[in-house]
């Protein structure tokens, strides 16, 4: 397919969108004026019906859970992905130590970075769990949670370096956290089933409103999603620095210059 | 709140540019961090907050490190030897 082709189906495809595209546009509501009928009801029915004080983790994991459920094996297709692409020749065979890419520097860490990394590592990942358990209180939940728990354990690669790291973060644990993660949200789906309920019926009790125990089964679909997020974020972080440190063999003069 | 939307909007504009203006892919990396980040204070003082965290933690961390890495793998010499 040549160039000049490929732009020409891309004009082709783009007049084709437009008028949709301009009647959607043209039905918005106006910016910032009003809050739409969905949250509306929404505002009005979740309190009541789920117990839950954040509305979005009411839409997210149980008015629209399905949805959610999609996503979510989205994300486990895309790393899973990512990961075959990058590990490649390597299979999936993991070198017990790090290696290092040869005639690179070893850049020497000040000892001002590894401290701050020791406090905030930590820290960060409290903070993460706190995103995570809170979601149908507060602001935040499972994927947002998730990934400032994948981000803490960036910051033992940042304060340790590579060594430390790949000691701390062991590649199969990581898989088991992301597969056992969106099992155990296909199972909050699977579950109610068992007990005559529909799919992802929210059959556990619903808890107190404003309470870090509300919303019943949001809570568990919730933890599945942190430990999908975390062990796949985490699971990229790796096999990325894994490509750039596994070539132990000497280069071909080739690919020096580019 | 009349005057912080529109700097916002400015800021976010503004640095959002600056990604595709900036050459260097060093830096450029450090402009996408700082876009995510004026996103993000956007996106919450539209009172969004759980889609402003998604975008502090992916936008403004986890992307810009990846890229990070990415970098790293593709400069195999080291910096005083380029040009």
């Amino acid at each position: 397919m040549s160039p000049r082709l490929r732009v020409a189906l891309l004009a082709l495809s783009g007049l084709a969108l437009l008028p949709g595209a301009a009647a959607v546009i043209a039905g918005l509501p106006p910016f910032g004026a009003t809050i739409a009928q969905y949250g509306e009801r929404i505002n009005a029915i979740a309190p009541d019906a789920r117990h839950v004080a954040n509305m979005v983790s009411a839409i997210n994991f149980d008015l629209r859970g399905l949805d959610t459920l999609g996503e979510e094996f989205m994300l486990l297709a895309a790393i899973t992905g990512t990961v075959v692409l990058l590990r490649g020749h390597r299979g999936e065979g993991n070198s017990g130590r790090a290696m290092r890419r040869a005639g690179r520097a070893l850049i020497p860490r000040s000892e001002a970075v590894v401290l701050a990394c020791r406090i905030a590592g930590p820290l960060t990942a409290v903070f993460g769990l706190y995103v995570v358990v809170h979601a149908t209180v507060t602001p935040g939940g499972g994927f947002q949670g998730g990934v400032i728990l994948a981000s803490a354990t960036l910051l033992i690669y940042l304060g340790e370096g590579y060594a430390g790291w790949r000691d701390a973060v062991r590649s199969h644990w990581l898989d088991a956290l992301e597969g056992g993660g969106a099992l155990l949200f296909a199972l909050c789906g699977l579950g109610p089933m068992l007990m005559g309920a529909a799919f992802m019926q929210n059959v556990l009790p619903l808890g107190t409103f404003r309470d870090l125990f509300s919303g019943g089964l949001m809570l568990i679909e919730n933890l599945g999603v942190a430990l999908a997020v975390t062990g796949g974020f985490t699971q990229l972080f790796l096999e990325f620095m894994e490509e750039t440190r596994a070539t132990d063999e000497p280069e071909e003069p080739g690919e020096e210059s580019a | 709140m009349t005057v912080i939307l529109p700097l916002l909007f400015l800021l976010a504009a503004g640095s959002g540019t600056a990604v595709v203006l900036i050459r260097d892919p060093a830096r450029q990396i450090f402009a996408i961090a700082v876009n995510g980040l004026v996103l993000a204070i956007l996106f919450d003082a539209l009172q969004a907050p759980d889609v402003a965290l998604s975008e502090l933690a992916v936008g403004s961390a986890a992307v810009p490190l990846l890229f990070l890495v990415a970098l790293m793998a593709v400069r195999n010499q080291p910096p005083e030897e380029k040009s």
